[in-house]
């Protein structure tokens, strides 16, 4: 005979997976990224994420219009600039405000924005695959804040389905993918930047 | 019961599980036809001190090589009496980084010289001894679906009944380039093609065929003998 203690246990799971059939599905984008292998430029980099790039979260909606996916990638954008800028330059501060960028003497502040993000699902585009785009405006300004260079960047990530494997994973893998694309792009576009090679020229002579 | 008919009967069963696995074994083994094709453009031999590396192309947009075929091939490839030293591919592309991502990896051997004037690029390859390249491109691609299986369960049981079958086509091309060279050596094809079947009479029962596991096989030890030279 089921005891109260069963029946509130069975209650409670049948509330908890009808709440999960219809709940919006939150995935925190977690991956690790390795360190570039390129050549060091001797300068004093400061780089300030802002509120918006730190809280960055994309809501995927069904065609209903209701939120599907909640993904926050904020922080893994985070650990992947953390990961790439001290391979890059000589010394990287990581700055809470623009404003702090003169005591911290550094040559320059990075600022990297996501303008854009999107997801392709393959329950709706119908592909075997998950996909990422990312759209990104790179800024770097003087420590004083005045303007040297902002250009835009754009990233690709996908990852295959497979058997098995949820669709939190599938999203995963692909924003990590889009990610590394960023970061491999980044490094090797970086001096290519008409304002920044310009900059980095004038920072040689000095 | 004596211990006679305990023994005889342990004896029966073996029997047929041996008949049962015998006759699995031969139906799985006759699915699958292999081709491999070899196309030498030169010299190859490998010292014991160096290495190879095995990579998949991921630059297409309609497909990627898997990641675990790469694997399989690196294992094959790193067996037995005259195996050969693998890189594992992740661990090759993360110290590399960002040099052998799918955007920027180099897609011709002019464009692998041109990356070894880097010399932090040129310094790793020479710390992991890597005498070869090897490029692994293609899928294996599910075809012919046919049938359908069907299942219920109640509460005196359950159990399905149909049948079902496919054709899975690996086809894999391994491109292997001399880094001491920069040039494409040559290029070794596999082409495997399989049908499974799946008939359920209460229970299904997969007799799978080990298409892209095939493939996997003759494209490694083909692999291997032309890396060694043989």
């Amino acid at each position: 005979m089921a005891t109260p203690k069963m029946l509130r246990t069975l209650t409670g799971l049948c509330l908890f997976l009808a709440l999960s059939a219809c709940g919006v599905n939150s995935l925190v984008v977690e991956g690790s990224y390795p360190s570039p292998n390129i050549r060091q430029i001797p300068l004093t980099l400061g780089v300030y994420y802002d509120e918006e790039l730190r809280d960055f979260t994309y809501v995927e909606y069904s065609e209903t219009g209701k939120e599907e996916y909640r993904i926050a990638s904020g922080q893994t954008h985070m650990q992947l600039f953390n990961s790439v800028l001290p391979a890059m330059f000589e010394k990287v501060v990581v700055l809470d405000d623009l404003a702090s960028a003169p005591a911290q003497q550094v040559d320059a502040v990075f600022a990297p924005r996501i303008e854009e993000f999107q997801l392709a699902l393959p329950q709706k585009t119908h592909l075997d695959a998950y996909e990422v785009w990312v759209k990104y405006n790179m800024r770097l300004l003087g420590p004083g804040g005045e303007y040297i260079a902002d250009w835009v960047l754009t990233s690709y990530g996908k990852t295959p389905t497979e058997t098995l494997r949820s669709v939190e994973a599938g999203i995963n893998d692909a924003t990590v993918g889009a990610l590394r694309d960023l970061g491999s792009n980044f490094t090797l576009t970086f001096g290519t930047v008409p304002e920044v090679r310009d900059w980095l020229a004038s920072q040689q002579q000095q | 019961m004596s211990s006679a008919d305990s023994v005889s009967r342990g004896t029966g069963r073996i029997a047929i599980h041996a008949c049962l696995s015998f006759f699995c074994a031969a139906v799985l083994a006759s699915c699958t036809t292999t081709t491999v094709d070899e196309f030498r453009q030169g010299e190859t031999g490998i010292e014991s001190h160096e290495s190879i590396v095995i990579l998949g192309r991921r630059q297409g947009s309609a497909y990627e090589t898997r990641e675990e075929f790469v694997d399989c091939v690196g294992n094959r490839v790193s067996r037995g009496s005259r195996g050969i030293r693998v890189i594992p591919e992740q661990e090759f592309i993360d110290a590399m980084f960002p040099w052998f991502e799918p955007r920027t990896a180099p897609l011709r051997t002019s464009d692998l010289q041109a990356l070894m004037e880097e010399e932090v690029v040129s310094s790793k390859i020479a710390e992991y001894g890597i005498r070869y390249i090897v490029w692994l491109d293609g899928q294996t691609e599910t075809t012919s679906r046919t049938g359908s299986i069907s299942c219920a369960v109640g509460p005196g049981g359950g159990g399905c009944f149909g049948f079902g079958s496919w054709e899975d086509d690996s086809n894999f091309d391994a491109r292997v380039w001399d880094v001491s060279s920069f040039a494409n050596v040559g290029t070794i094809s596999t082409d495997a093609t399989g049908q499974s079947y799946v008939p359920a009479v209460v229970v299904p029962i997969p007799l799978l065929a080990r298409v892209e596991a095939n493939a996997c096989n003759s494209l490694a030890s083909q692999l291997q003998q032309f890396v060694n030279g043989d």
